[in-house]
This record gives structure tokens, C-alpha cells and sequence, in this order.
């Protein structure tokens, strides 16, 4: 399961989202993500065609494994993006999409590791 | 979704300088039709409806051309993602637009604005968008200048003050994301424009707009538009199917066909392989995806049709919105690029005549028989794929390349880049706004043995022989022009617009313009003077991915510049 610990920090940029002129972030059809399996597979949806293989090299966007950004900083950028380098995702992802996005992120290894 | 015409007042900025425009003739369907006798002007995206984006000026030659000098510059300024665009122009007046569907009326032989228009847009939902803010061109006819935009409408403007006229709310882009980028294409009394698809879960339709009025006329789907269309995807899928037809096309008058390139079905890749026509995500050949498409301009009705890709597993989709239409040997064809890599060839009935590799690297397909049909497609299962040629980014790109009556030959580029892919099964995001629906990770890379490369191939249009080719260390992202002095412009990656002797390859002249080429070049006369303008900035969705495949000077090219440089002889 999707740990929840960061929820506090999700809050805080989903009410920036809100405050930003945005409408709350609501459920989307068919992607409940309820395991890593499920992130992973929303990460493929939407975010691989700019973060290369799977967030692990840079390539339109960049690399996202080992990231030094913070939780904050992250989730922001899902939600309200990035003028003319990355979309925002706040009026399309739900907060637990995004949240499952940032666990995604920070569990990522590169290949070898992972034996994949 | 909602359809909405509304009379434009003042949501629009639209801005005369001092200066009157030049007199204008009025730019109707006959004009537009004979485009290619009167070389003076460029009234159509692809130059004529013969598509060849060639010039007959021959004021500039192979002779002179090392004369060539800058005549002026004009930035639109706000060029997120460079200046993608491409410049009409008609008596004497330039007219193009930059990012965010801002729109110039400019002297052509100074430069000199004579009018802007701004149009207000939604940002919030631009912000949202992937395939955004770059508009890539215009159409003139009417009296109006025609450009679309990315919240969903196409908007007519006064070509002589630059005042909005009307507006016509065409996609409900605040629920489907997408809207228009790609110029629209004037065919008699109608403006047709196509809307973004591809990897997005909508039906990407095409649209025919009464060019006097604004009001919608007819509306094609793309994915599943007829009854035959929608057998072909299992589970109901067109209805998130993709498609779309971002690029202009063309028209042919004696057929009274508009030939329109159409985009990839969503999700890009799919899980079920070989399995494709039973399972997966959009099981059957997902017609009118990837596929050439003959309209009745008049109805929208769908005469004809070829799908080059049954099933694209690729996205190397038709969108490329170029058909060049020549003679030879009093048999008239259809030339027509396909993101994969390879140059088909039709009647004007769209019936398939040939198809050859422009592309070296390609191993998607092991060829396309005499029927058009693909020989050893390398469909992809759930899991990793290593070296798939051509990259996602195509052994083609959507910039058009350039046919010479002269020489006889057609001059194009080539991708060459592989890539490697873990295929993922994904659900796409349809509530409450509409998203891109990929299916896979994925990384691109060099081609085996070699390097990441392009090149600028003369070939036969027909069958494809090489008569000459130019390597580049990255491949070229604008498009290309020749012209009736021997010569042919291309405008490279890096920055630099070369011109060659049309016949050798033989490299002339060359001149830096400091940022890469991601759009159009032109030749136009004004003022009895001969010039050539062409499209400065860098940002493309392919072009950002230039920093982390090739380095600098990529990795530091600015993407949020843009301009347009007009060279001329002293």
C-alpha cells in the first residue's frame, strides 16, 4: 500500500492548487492506486513520454531517481507544473494519484538493483 | 462536450500601428487554387495545394546566393518552446504566428508591423497541456486570417486591420486537454482544421468551418467516424481511441478530395503484441487511426481511406500532414512521409502505389509488400522491448520537406535513433480532465554500432533512388525549401541555415542564426525583391530531448526564444 505518511505536505500544495485558481483535484475514472504496482502504472500513463525510463534518466524532463528535491517541492510541481517545460497535473490527478507519484519517485532504483 | 460560436467583442487584443498595409487583392478559393502560378506570394502552409513548398523565384541563385544577407527581424516575443511556426504571405504582407496563437501582419520587404493580434486565452488550462503553447501556423482566405488555438477555438481576424471578426468554440478543451496547434487549411468556402489526438483518450476529429461565418459545417472522427470504422476496435475503444489530425493536409481540386494525415490511437503502446486483433486495450486495426483519408471538403463525408499502420503499436502515426502531389510520365501521385520512416506513394484515390525507406534505421516492420501491407511488424508484449528503430521521436518529423519541378527530386529528412521500452498496462485518466495515455517507460538511444544522427536525402519521389544526401550530427527540425534558382534551404538544429546547389548537395552559403530551426522558411516577392524567411527557436517535444541525447549545445539552448529572419540579396 501507498504509504500515507506524507499527507500533511499534500495538503499544503493541494490548498496552494486551490488558492492558484484550480479546482479541486477529484477522482479519476479507472486509476484507484492502492499499490506500488498501481503508481507505477499511472507513472506510464502520464509521465513516461517526458521522464525516460521510467524517471530514472533525463530526457525531455528530468532525471527523477535520487532526486534532492523535497516532498513539498515535488508534489507542487506535479500539481501546478512548470510554464512551458511540464504540464500541471492538479486539475486532472487526484491527491492520492499524486501522492502515489511521489512514492513512485522516491522508491526508484536503478535497474540493475532491481533485478528487472 | 459543447459546441459554441460567439461574436468576438473584447476578449481579443488586437493592435494597428501607424503604418496602412499595403492594398490587398482578396484572397478567394481561385487564388488559392492557382497558389503555384504566382510565386510573388505564399498563401498556403505547404505553398500550394500541390504541397511542394517550392519556390519559382530564381532572383536568388546558385550564382548569388553567397550574397545572401539579413533584411530584418521580428521576434513575437513570448516564445515559449521557440517559434515553431510557419509565414504566409500575400501582396506584400507577411503574416504568422508565434506561440500562444499571437498573430503578425508584417511589412514583408521591412519587417515593419502592421498589425497584432493577442488573442486572451485560458492559461490555466495551457499550463495544464503537454502539446503546448507552440502554434504552428495559419491559413488566409475570405479576407481573414484563420488561426486556431489551444483552449479549442478557430478564430477569424480581419487580414487588413488585425480585428477579430468571429470565434467558434470547436472542443471542449477544459474536459479534453487538448486543442489546436497545427495550421488550418482553406478548400473553397470551408477553413478546415484538425484538433491534437494521438496519445490522448479522445476521437481527435477534423472539422470543416464556414470561412464566411464561423459556424460549424461538419466534424470528422478520426477514431471509429463510421459505423465500418468502429468494428474495428474491440470493447467499444474508439471511444477513447486517440487519433486526431494535427498537421494541415492538402486538396485536390479534381478529385475534390482534402487528404489529411491522421495521428496514433491511444494508448501509444500496447500490451497484447502479437495479440492485437483480439486483445489488449484496443483490440482490431483502430481505423481511421494512423492513416491517409480523403474528405468531401463539402460535407466531411469520407470518400477514400489507407491506413499505413493496421493496429499502430508505434506511434509513427500519418499526422505528418504533407502530400505532394506531382506528375510523371502523365500518371498523377499522391507523395506522402509516414512518421516510420518510410515514403508512400498513392494515386489521388489514396490507392497504394509504393511505399520506400527514407529512414536507415527501422526494424518496427522488415518492409511494406506491393499491396501497402506490412512484412514482419515487431509487435510489442507487456514488459521490455530493447532497440526498436526508429525512436518514438520518428525516422520522419512533422516538418515538411520540399519538391523541385526543376531537378525532379524530393528533398526530406531523415531520423536516425533507436530506443529501448518496458510496455506497461495502463488505464487512461479520463475524469475529471483528460490526460495522455503513454503505456510504456521508455529511452532513447543510438542506433546500433553508430551514433544518433540525421540527414537531408534528393530522391526520386516515386521510387525512392538517392541522387544525393547530406549527414548531419543531429538530425534537422524545420522544414525545407527549394526554389527556381537551383537552390535548397535547410535549416539545421543548431542554428545554422545552410543553402545548397539543388542538383549537387553542393553546399553554397550558410549563415548562424544563433538558436535552432523548429518550423517554416519561405521565399516571397516584395517590392521586386526576392526574399527568404524562415522560423528561429528551439523547443519542440522532440527538440527538448536533443540536450540529453547529443549534449550541448542542447543541453543549454534557450526554448523560450523565438524569431523570424529575412534574408534577401544586397
Amino acid at each position: 500500500m501507498i504509504a500515507s505518511m506524507r499527507g500533511n505536505v499534500l495538503l499544503l500544495a493541494v490548498a496552494w492548487v486551490a488558492a492558484s485558481g484550480w479546482s479541486a483535484p477529484g477522482a479519476c475514472a479507472g486509476l484507484d492506486v492502492k499499490s506500488d504496482e498501481d503508481a507505477a502504472r499511472l507513472f506510464a500513463t502520464v509521465c513516461g513520454f517526458c521522464h525516460q525510463d521510467g524517471g530514472r534518466r533525463a530526457g525531455k524532463g528530468p532525471q527523477l531517481m535520487g532526486t534532492t528535491r523535497s516532498d513539498e517541492f515535488i508534489i507542487n510541481r506535479i500539481a501546478t507544473g512548470k510554464p512551458g517545460q511540464m504540464p500541471a497535473f492538479g486539475a486532472s490527478l487526484s491527491q492520492e494519484q499524486i501522492e502515489a507519484i511521489l512514492h513512485y519517485i522516491r522508491n526508484l532504483k536503478p535497474k540493475e538493483a532491481t533485478g528487472s | 462536450m459543447r459546441y459554441l460560436r460567439t461574436t468576438v467583442a473584447a476578449v481579443a487584443l488586437g493592435a494597428a500601428v501607424g503604418m496602412a498595409p499595403p492594398p490587398a487583392q482578396a484572397i478567394d478559393p481561385g487564388r488559392i487554387q492557382n497558389a503555384d502560378k504566382n510565386p510573388n506570394d505564399w498563401l498556403t502552409y505547404h505553398g500550394s495545394y500541390k504541397s511542394w513548398h517550392y519556390s519559382a523565384l530564381d532572383q536568388i541563385n546558385t550564382t548569388n546566393v553567397k550574397n545572401l544577407k539579413v533584411a530584418w527581424i521580428h521576434s513575437p516575443g513570448r516564445a515559449t518552446r521557440g517559434l515553431q511556426s510557419f509565414p504566409l504571405v500575400a501582396d506584400g504582407v507577411l503574416y504568422y504566428t508565434g506561440s500562444y496563437s499571437r498573430v503578425f501582419a508584417l511589412d514583408a520587404a521591412t519587417g515593419e508591423m502592421l498589425w497584432s493580434y493577442i488573442p486572451q486565452l485560458n492559461e490555466d488550462l495551457i499550463a495544464a497541456q503537454t502539446h503546448t503553447p507552440y502554434t504552428r501556423g495559419i491559413a488566409l482566405g475570405h479576407g481573414h486570417v484563420y488561426v486556431g488555438t489551444m483552449d479549442g477555438r478557430l478564430i477569424a481576424i480581419d487580414m487588413k486591420t488585425g480585428k477579430p471578426v468571429w470565434e467558434t468554440k470547436l472542443v471542449d478543451s477544459e474536459k479534453l486537454t487538448v486543442g489546436f496547434t497545427g495550421a488550418p487549411l482553406v478548400v473553397k468556402d470551408k477553413v478546415i482544421i484538425g484538433a491534437q489526438g494521438g496519445e490522448w483518450p479522445w476521437r481527435g476529429p477534423i472539422f470543416g468551418v464556414d470561412g464566411a461565418t464561423g459556424q460549424k459545417k461538419w466534424e470528422f472522427f478520426t477514431a471509429g467516424g463510421t459505423p465500418e470504422a468502429q468494428k474495428t476496435w474491440g470493447n467499444e475503444s474508439w471511444r477513447t481511441g486517440g487519433g486526431g489530425g494535427w498537421m494541415p493536409g492538402t486538396y485536390n481540386a479534381e478529385k475534390n478530395l482534402v487528404y489529411w494525415g491522421t495521428a496514433n490511437p491511444a494508448p501509444l503502446y500496447d500490451w497484447a503484441g502479437a495479440k492485437w486483433q483480439t486483445e489488449g486495450p484496443r483490440p482490431g486495426e483502430n481505423l481511421y487511426t494512423s492513416s491517409v483519408i480523403g474528405l468531401d471538403p463539402d460535407t466531411g463525408q469520407l470518400k477514400t481511406y489507407f491506413q499505413t499502420l493496421p493496429h499502430d503499436a508505434w506511434d509513427f502515426d500519418d499526422a505528418v500532414g504533407e502530400f505532394v502531389q506531382l506528375e510523371k510520365n502523365g500518371q498523377k501521385y499522391v507523395v506522402h512521409p509516414n512518421k516510420g520512416g518510410y515514403v508512400y506513394v498513392f494515386d489521388q484515390d489514396l490507392k497504394f502505389k509504393n511505399a520506400w525507406p527514407l529512414a536507415d534505421n527501422i526494424n518496427f516492420i522488415k518492409g511494406v509488400d506491393n499491396n501497402g501491407k506490412l512484412i514482419g511488424r515487431r509487435d510489442l508484449p507487456e514488459g521490455k522491448s530493447t532497440d526498436l528503430c526508429p525512436a518514438i521521436n520518428g525516422g520522419i518529423s512533422w516538418n515538411s520537406g520540399t519538391y523541385n519541378p526543376q531537378t525532379g527530386l524530393y528533398y526530406k529528412v531523415g531520423n536516425e535513433w533507436c530506443m529501448d521500452l518496458e510496455v506497461v498496462k495502463t488505464t487512461p485518466v479520463t475524469e475529471p480532465m483528460v490526460q495522455l495515455n503513454i503505456g510504456a517507460n521508455f529511452t532513447i538511444k543510438d542506433p546500433p554500432g553508430g551514433k544518433a544522427y540525421g540527414h537531408v536525402d534528393a530522391r526520386d519521389p516515386l521510387t525512392g533512388q538517392t541522387a544525393w544526401r547530406i549527414d548531419f550530427p543531429e538530425p534537422p527540425l524545420a522544414s525545407l525549401l527549394s526554389t527556381g534558382g537551383n537552390l535548397l534551404f535547410v535549416p539545421d538544429a543548431r542554428g545554422v541555415l545552410h543553402a545548397y546547389d539543388a542538383r549537387t548537395g553542393a553546399e553554397l552559403w550558410s549563415h548562424n542564426n544563433g538558436l535552432g530551426h523548429n518550423g517554416g522558411i519561405i521565399s516571397y516577392n516584395a517590392k521586386g525583391k526576392q526574399y527568404v524567411t524562415v522560423a528561429v527557436g528551439w523547443g519542440s517535444l522532440v527538440g527538448e530531448g536533443y540536450g540529453a541525447l547529443f549534449g550541448e549545445p542542447y543541453k543549454s539552448m534557450p526554448m523560450d526564444q523565438g524569431y523570424l529572419v529575412t534574408y534577401t540579396l544586397p
